[in-house]
């Protein structure tokens, strides 16, 4: 956990001492997410001199990673207080910041005015509006420090959470095949609805540390024997290396709360898998649903 | 109570359990109807598709799962002695079906499955002697029915319908495991495979001891 956090500081320094790394970052990140309508307007260097956005603006430019939290909810509805949001930074023109978040298997844009005081920039951005979920942002962005806090507020009032704050770090994404689950996540327990109000759940066992499907093969013999809630979690740690944002609760309870490395990055990962993922992503949801059907029932 | 209206606990206790084979068949019936009529993905094939491409595994299982049930039929037909005693010609034409299913088509295509078992070493033995000892005792029971040795028949023929038994006991303690235990899949698995024929053919055998002490004639003194 601690280092994870030193790791992330480097890494947050690093991006912030290195201009040069933020053209990259902005590049990955534009090119990752082909699929949303994001950029509309593209920063351009040419345009006029004086107004033109500072070196701080494309120091900005980045992934900033943290929890969405309730702070306006409906106690009666079945609601996530937490959920783990990526918001990037895409680009900035003269007068608007351009830029998407990904949280809970949705991926909105958003773009709006900014402002700059004491090195600091503060923007007022609105997502699209055609989405049930869409709001506004308001944040503060310390490029300095790596550093995003603000709030967000639903467009419609009636929502089971209409406004949540959030306190992000800058972090960059990148996929690794190496990273697997912490021990921590044997403690939980793999409920369907919010926990608090959960009546039944399934715990996982050691099976969901021991195999990484991003690396190895994995073979019939390796998967037949395990039960469904580890199939299932060692699927989704695959699509959890690539950024994948769920919409399923029960994997976004694990990922968002145990997994220090998780960053939602995209909501469809599809032609990111490679062959061997793919191929081991197919024999475990196989399995996953022949267990589904037919553990607990009369047959085989 | 009583006279002749009323109902022995053991006529009782017989329908119930008929009823209760009877609700097993259909279950039965209902596992094997979902491959029907050539269903390669789907139930227990999802988890064999390395197999499927094997012509022979193909035609085996398939060839298993439809006849094999025909063989549960003999459960309604062949052990009652009023039945076998009213209807003669129904016992012995059943009593053929239901050789020829296991000998020609059920047992064998079972023994090639069972080379495939899920589960292993251990499965695929219990599975194989299961087909072997299933073809073997019909067979005996057949043969010793052409030679008129009628308490060899119906002790083989017993034990051939405790192994044919195995479909619904193997199915039923994989339930029961499974409700109880919450096992590993392939745990219970490599359980069922031998508990879901031993302990039939155990009963069969503790049946027949039972029913040999009942009817041996008493032990003539011996005159010195």
């Amino acid at each position: 956990m601690r280092i994870s956090y030193i790791v992330l500081g480097m890494l947050a320094l690093t991006a912030c001492g290195q201009p040069s790394n933020d053209t990259q970052n902005e590049q990955t990140i534009t090119a990752r997410d082909t699929l949303s309508p994001l950029n509309p307007e593209p920063p351009s260097p040419a345009s006029s001199g004086a107004a033109r956005p500072g070196l701080m603006h494309r120091e900005a430019i980045g992934s900033y990673v943290g929890f969405f939290e309730a702070v306006d909810y409906d106690e009666n509805t079945d609601f996530v207080y937490a959920n783990k949001i990526s918001l990037v930074l895409d680009s900035f023109n003269t007068h608007t910041a351009f830029g998407h978040s990904v949280v809970a298997g949705n991926l909105r844009p958003f773009s709006g005015p900014y402002t700059e005081k004491q090195g600091k920039l503060q923007v007022e951005a609105k997502e699209p509006g055609d989405d049930r979920y869409d709001g506004s942002f308001s944040f503060e962005l310390n490029a300095e420090q790596g550093l995003v806090k603000g709030t967000w507020t639903a467009n419609n009032r009636r929502l089971p959470v209409s406004k949540r704050s959030f306190e992000l770090k800058n972090r960059r994404f990148a996929y690794d095949p190496n990273l697997n689950l912490p021990e921590d996540v044997l403690w939980d327990v793999l409920y369907e609805k919010h926990d608090e109000y959960a009546e039944e759940g399934e715990f996982l066992t050691q099976d969901v540390l021991k195999l990484n499907a991003s690396k190895q093969v994995l073979k019939k013999e390796d998967v037949e024997n395990l039960y469904k809630g580890d199939l299932e979690v060692i699927r989704n740690t695959i699509y959890a290396r690539h950024g994948y944002s769920f919409k399923n609760r029960k994997m976004r309870f694990i990922f968002d709360r145990y997994v220090e490395w998780y960053m939602p990055i995209s909501t469809d990962i599809r032609g990111d898998l490679s062959p061997l993922e793919k191929k081991n992503a197919e024999l475990l949801k196989r399995y996953e649903e022949h267990a589904d059907r037919y553990y607990d029932v009369f047959g085989r | 109570m009583g006279g002749s209206t009323s109902f022995s606990i053991k006529q009782l206790s017989g329908a119930s359990l008929l009823l209760l084979y009877a609700w097993f068949c259909w279950l039965m019936w209902e596992i094997t109807r979902q491959y029907i009529p050539w269903n390669e993905d789907v139930a227990f094939l999802r988890i064999k598709q390395e197999y499927m491409g094997l012509a022979y595994y193909r035609q085996a299982f398939f060839l298993h799962v439809f006849t094999a049930i025909l063989s549960l039929a003999a459960g309604f037909t062949q052990f009652s002695p009023r039945l076998t005693r009213k209807l003669p010609w129904l016992h012995r034409y059943s009593g053929r079906a239901y050789v020829l299913v296991v000998i020609f088509l059920a047992g064998p295509s079972g023994f090639i499955i069972g080379l495939y078992a899920n589960g292993g070493l251990s499965s695929q033995i219990a599975f194989c002697l299961l087909a072997i000892l299933w073809v073997y005792c019909t067979a005996k029971g057949w043969q010793s029915a052409r030679q008129g040795q009628w308490d060899q028949h119906r002790a083989w023929m017993w034990r051939s319908f405790a192994l044919a038994l195995s479909a619904i006991t193997l199915r039923a303690w994989k339930y029961a495991l499974v409700g109880l235990l919450h096992p590993r899949p392939m745990d219970v698995y490599k359980v069922v495979a031998w508990l879901g024929w031993v302990l039939n053919l155990a009963v069969a055998e503790w049946l027949l001891y039972r029913w040999r002490k009942k009817t041996s004639p008493p032990k003539k003194p011996t005159i010195i």
